[in-house]
């Protein structure tokens, strides 16, 4: 009988909770796919080549997990009480029949663990499944067709998975059934009428709602102008303004759902029923539906920014395919050219070329080998310009000096040889540079080069200004190059003078290095494709014990940080859109149960299904849409300021782009949330059919 | 005179097998226009059941219901949400008024639900708020109001789209004495002044003494019926007469065997 109990309960749970147990589906899902990223064929790839980074990341995986683990705690918590208090009454028929407190314990955690096994049952082999999935799925996008496929399965990640998850239900289960079996019988049976929230009067509600706002509107301020990121303090300003104005926004969102109810609306079918449900939920569970608001705020954000800065680091130039650097090995350039033709590898490469690199060589006074005043000085008055200019903004004054400070202490920059960046220049379909023989151009990697600091010393290089090399005079000329001048991207360099050849050989009295770049022909790769050629080629060069960097070591770096940035953002925005989605969805369809009586009286006063549900579902396109509307149109500045902070000056300058990426995201995460409306209309839809049945009240 | 509502040879049992319970076993009655009737019986004598049958809340087994002469069990749709709304109004035992609305919102409920502009009722509710006295609570939330003001709050809202018969479900069964007197005196004087037709079902003798005719009901059938004399016969020798029934349903012979 106890086991037949047990079977029953657990399935008519499930049943009535179809929603609460789908999201701990998900969130099984999401946890073993988190588990078992060092598994996936990405991760695998990656870690040939770039094992440090990917082990610092996949010890941050524990990390992770936990934290979502405790959020999860927190959600399956919030989520069982409700149903435990729906069953209070059940809990004190049980008693008063004669069950032991001991046997309700175990009776409930019977219940629980089974439930618990079935959600593993069935989210796990769709974890699996979803893994392998995903494990295809961007190996084939980030082309990485040719490092074979392995399964993604790992019995430890679904082992951490479902202990993982078996803990956080247990605990939370131990919290909630001791305090209900604590309970004394006639507690258990009588009705607990939800409690009369005493009223404030509307002016303080106003105050709040305006308060709210106003909180609101510094903290999106703040977060626009990028000033959150100018001191800990500031950011700690920016979201407590934040936290605060969503607080009280909802709840001083009680007046203006009050005023609505009181409108008439002679035409609509239970127009003031409606607002005052949704008054009542507003006011009982304000603190509840702003945290949702806030949950989903991160979840916008987090999507937002990590699918743009994954796109960013996806579309870095590409122009290099290998390096070979003289310095790594004992072979000097030309022994390497020689070595690739011994091997007929030489024909592979459509362009194989040097780029010299040197310092000065001249001098050794460091502080003062290069001094550009006169460029400074124009910085300085552009500066100071901008300071009087009536539409001065913060921005570009902000620009120009940071631009003049980095400027400032480079007295001992790189030199590069003209000819060298010239058939860089003609591999990657650019005009040449050309330069007379007191003339140099400025260098700076694309990484340190923004778009606005980049315009702003083209003006200043348009004057033809003059510097000092050693004491010599020379001309800067030409436009601010950036082009890249090895295959590895994380080699870079800040500030360097591009010199006509014979003045390098001077300055750097011919001690240099020498990086041998190729480009491989298009025969070569026509056939397999770039990253397979690249990768036959790899081995032919291990082969013959050659030092290369080629593009696929350093696409491995970019893919990495894009893996690593898309994956643990995306994975914390589910979780957290499934905290946010599951917490208001339950709180509805709870709330909905307990006020059941209402809509049995509405039946009785003639109201008909479709009536009811009418009036359900616009409560829950409000119940809904409030918190999401608010959440996204915050996530808009969120994602902004995360962009701020968290890029470099490069990509900053492409801000917009990535603010239409993430508006795209935000629809796309609304569509999500759209998807979660309807399946709570269906629940409710269904709970007000079962009310139409008539059923005998003696 | 046509009855408003005709009963006949109306059943409905629950339960299945051996545990089949007749709680209606082929009940016959009419209620005439302008009456009040009361209907007695123990617990479990079958009382609610024919209310709810009434109300459509549940289906008879066998047998029919006419209202002004159209068969109750055949409405569907918005017929049948509108026989609930308009023809028949209902007065429960626990009130039920929607906690979270303010009586004005409570009573103007079925006006909402059946699409009548509130212009029209208008007049209707001041009246009723009058009569029933109820006019300085009308914005305060049930929470905020006493039992008695409740049930009258109930009763307007169960009263505005005048329906042609008042069900009540044990109206007096929440309140006490004081409360009780104040709400039959005012659904009675509403019957003598407006004619409306009111069927009842109750427990408490005093309540029952408000009638014009009393049917006694017991294990599903009709048992006894008596009529006040009207205007002969005082409410308080009407109610004697009541508690003799009630004596002789409790220990006659019927119950000794």
């Amino acid at each position: 009988m106890f086991y037949k109990l047990v079977f029953r309960n657990s399935r008519r749970e499930r049943k009535e909770n179809g929603l609460f147990f789908s999201s701990l589906l998900v969130a099984i899902v999401a946890f073993y796919i988190i588990l078992s990223l060092p598994y996936q064929d990405v991760m695998r790839f990656l870690a040939r080549m770039e094992s440090d980074a990917v082990n610092r990341l996949l010890a941050m995986i524990p990390a992770f997990y936990g934290l979502t683990l405790c959020l999860m705690f927190f959600l399956i918590y919030y989520a069982s009480r409700f149903q435990l208090e729906r069953r209070r009454h059940e809990f004190g028929v049980y008693l008063m029949s004669g069950m032991r407190r001991i046997k309700l314990f175990a009776l409930l955690l019977a219940e629980d663990f089974q439930n618990s096994v079935a959600a593993l049952l069935l989210g796990l082999p769709i974890a699996v499944l979803l893994s392998e999935l995903i494990s295809l799925l961007t190996a084939r996008l980030v082309g990485l067709g040719i490092i074979g496929h392995q399964s993604s399965f790992s019995l430890t990640a679904a082992l951490e998975t479902a202990a993982g998850f078996l803990l956080i239900k247990f605990a939370a289960f131990l919290i909630l059934s001791g305090k209900i079996s604590r309970q004394e019988i006639g507690t258990l049976l009588a009705d607990q009428p939800e409690g009369v929230r005493p009223q404030k009067p509307w002016p303080v509600y106003a105050v709040a709602l305006i308060g709210g706002i106003g909180c609101l509107a510094a903290a999106y301020t703040k977060a626009i102008r990028g000033l959150a990121w100018y001191h800990i303090m500031e950011m700690g300003r920016t979201l407590f303004l934040g936290t605060a104005g969503t607080f009280l926004l909802f709840w001083g969102l009680r007046l203006p759902l009050g005023l609505l109810a009181r409108r008439k609306k002679s035409g609509r079918h239970l127009h003031v029923f409606h607002f005052r449900q949704l008054q009542e939920t507003v006011i009982s569970r304000s603190g509840a539906l702003a945290l949702g608001s806030l949950l989903l705020l991160a979840a916008l954000c987090f999507f937002g920014a990590g699918v743009a800065i994954s796109r960013f680091y996806g579309e870095a130039e590409h122009i290099l395919d290998y390096t070979f650097v003289e310095e790594w090995g004992e072979r000097s350039a030309e022994e390497i050219r020689q070595a690739l033709q011994e091997q007929g590898l030489e024909e592979q490469f459509s362009h194989l070329f040097e780029v010299k690199v040197g310092y000065i060589r001249t001098t050794e006074d460091y502080e003062h080998a290069f001094e550009m005043k006169p460029v400074l000085e124009a910085l300085d008055e552009l500066q100071h310009s901008s300071d009087t200019s009536a539409d001065s903004s913060e921005d570009s004054w902000r620009n120009g000096s940071s631009l003049q400070n980095h400027l400032r202490q480079y007295t001992y920059p790189h030199l590069i040889a003209l000819s060298g960046y010239n058939e860089l220049l003609a591999a990657a379909g650019l005009p040449e540079l050309m330069l007379g023989e007191k003339e140099a151009a400025l260098f700076q990697d694309a990484e340190f080069a923004n778009e606005e600091d980049v315009e702003l010393l083209n003006t200043i290089l348009k004057t033809r200004p003059k510097a000092q090399l050693d004491g010599q005079e020379i001309t800067l000329t030409g436009e601010v190059q950036t082009a890249s001048i090895v295959t590895d991207r994380s080699i870079t360099l800040a500030l360097a003078l591009i010199l006509p050849d014979e003045a390098f050989d001077y300055y750097t009295q011919e001690n240099y290095d020498i990086y041998l770049n190729g480009i491989l022909a298009e025969e070569a790769y026509a056939h397999d494709g770039l990253m397979a050629a690249i990768s036959s080629l790899n081995e032919k060069l291990d082969a013959a014990g050659l030092p290369y960097e080629s593009y696929l070591q350093n696409m491995g770096r970019q893919l990495f940080y894009m893996v690593a940035a898309s994956y643990i953002t995306i994975y914390l925005a589910i979780i957290f859109l499934l905290i946010a989605d599951t917490m208001i969805g339950v709180q509805f369809l709870t709330g909905q149960r307990k006020t059941g009586r209402r809509y049995r009286t509405l039946i009785w006063l003639g109201a008909d299904y479709r009536m009811l549900r009418q009036s359900a579902r616009k409560q829950i396109n409000w119940y809904f849409g409030i918190p999401t509307g608010i959440a996204a149109c915050s996530s808009l500045f969120g994602i902004r300021a995360l962009l701020n902070g968290l890029l470099s000056s490069r990509v900053r300058s492409n801000m917009s782009e990535m603010m239409w990426i993430s508006a795209a995201m935000i629809v796309a995460l609304c569509m999500v949330e759209y998807l979660y409306l309807a399946a709570v209309k269906r629940i409710s839809d269904r709970y007000l059919q079962g009310l139409m049945e008539p059923e005998r009240e003696e | 005179m046509q009855p408003i509502l005709k009963m006949e040879s109306l059943k409905k049992h629950y339960g299945k097998g051996k545990n089949v319970t007749n709680a209606l076993n082929g009940i016959t009655f009419q209620v005439m226009p302008g009456e009040f009737l009361g209907i007695m019986g123990s617990s479990g004598s079958g009382k609610s059941t024919l209310l709810n049958c009434i109300a459509t809340v549940i289906a008879p087994d066998s047998g029919s219901i006419l209202m002004n002469g159209r068969q109750v069990q055949n409405l569907k749709g918005a017929a049948l949400a509108d026989y609930r709304g308009k023809e028949i109004g209902y007065l429960f035992q626990n009130f039920e008024l929607l906690d979270n609305l303010t009586g004005r919102e409570n009573i103007l409920l079925p006006l909402s639900l059946h699409g009548v502009s509130e212009k029209e009722s208008g007049r209707r509710l001041a009246q009723l708020a009058r009569y029933l006295e109820v006019e300085e609570v009308l914005d305060k939330f049930p929470t905020q109001m006493s039992g008695g003001q409740k049930q009258r709050i109930a009763a307007a809202r169960a009263l505005i789209l005048k329906p042609h018969i008042l069900l009540m479900d044990e109206p007096t069964g929440a309140l006490d004495s004081k409360n009780a007197k104040a709400l039959m005196e005012k659904l009675s004087g509403l019957n003598e002044r407006e004619a409306s037709t009111i069927l009842m079902v109750t427990h408490d003798s005093n309540a029952a003494s408000y009638c014009n005719r009393i049917l006694f009901i017991q294990d599903g059938v009709i048992f006894h019926e008596i009529r006040r004399d009207l205007p002969d016969e005082t409410r308080q020798e009407f109610y004697a007469r009541i508690l003799e029934v009630l004596a002789q349903l409790g220990g006659g012979s019927a119950n000794v065997l």
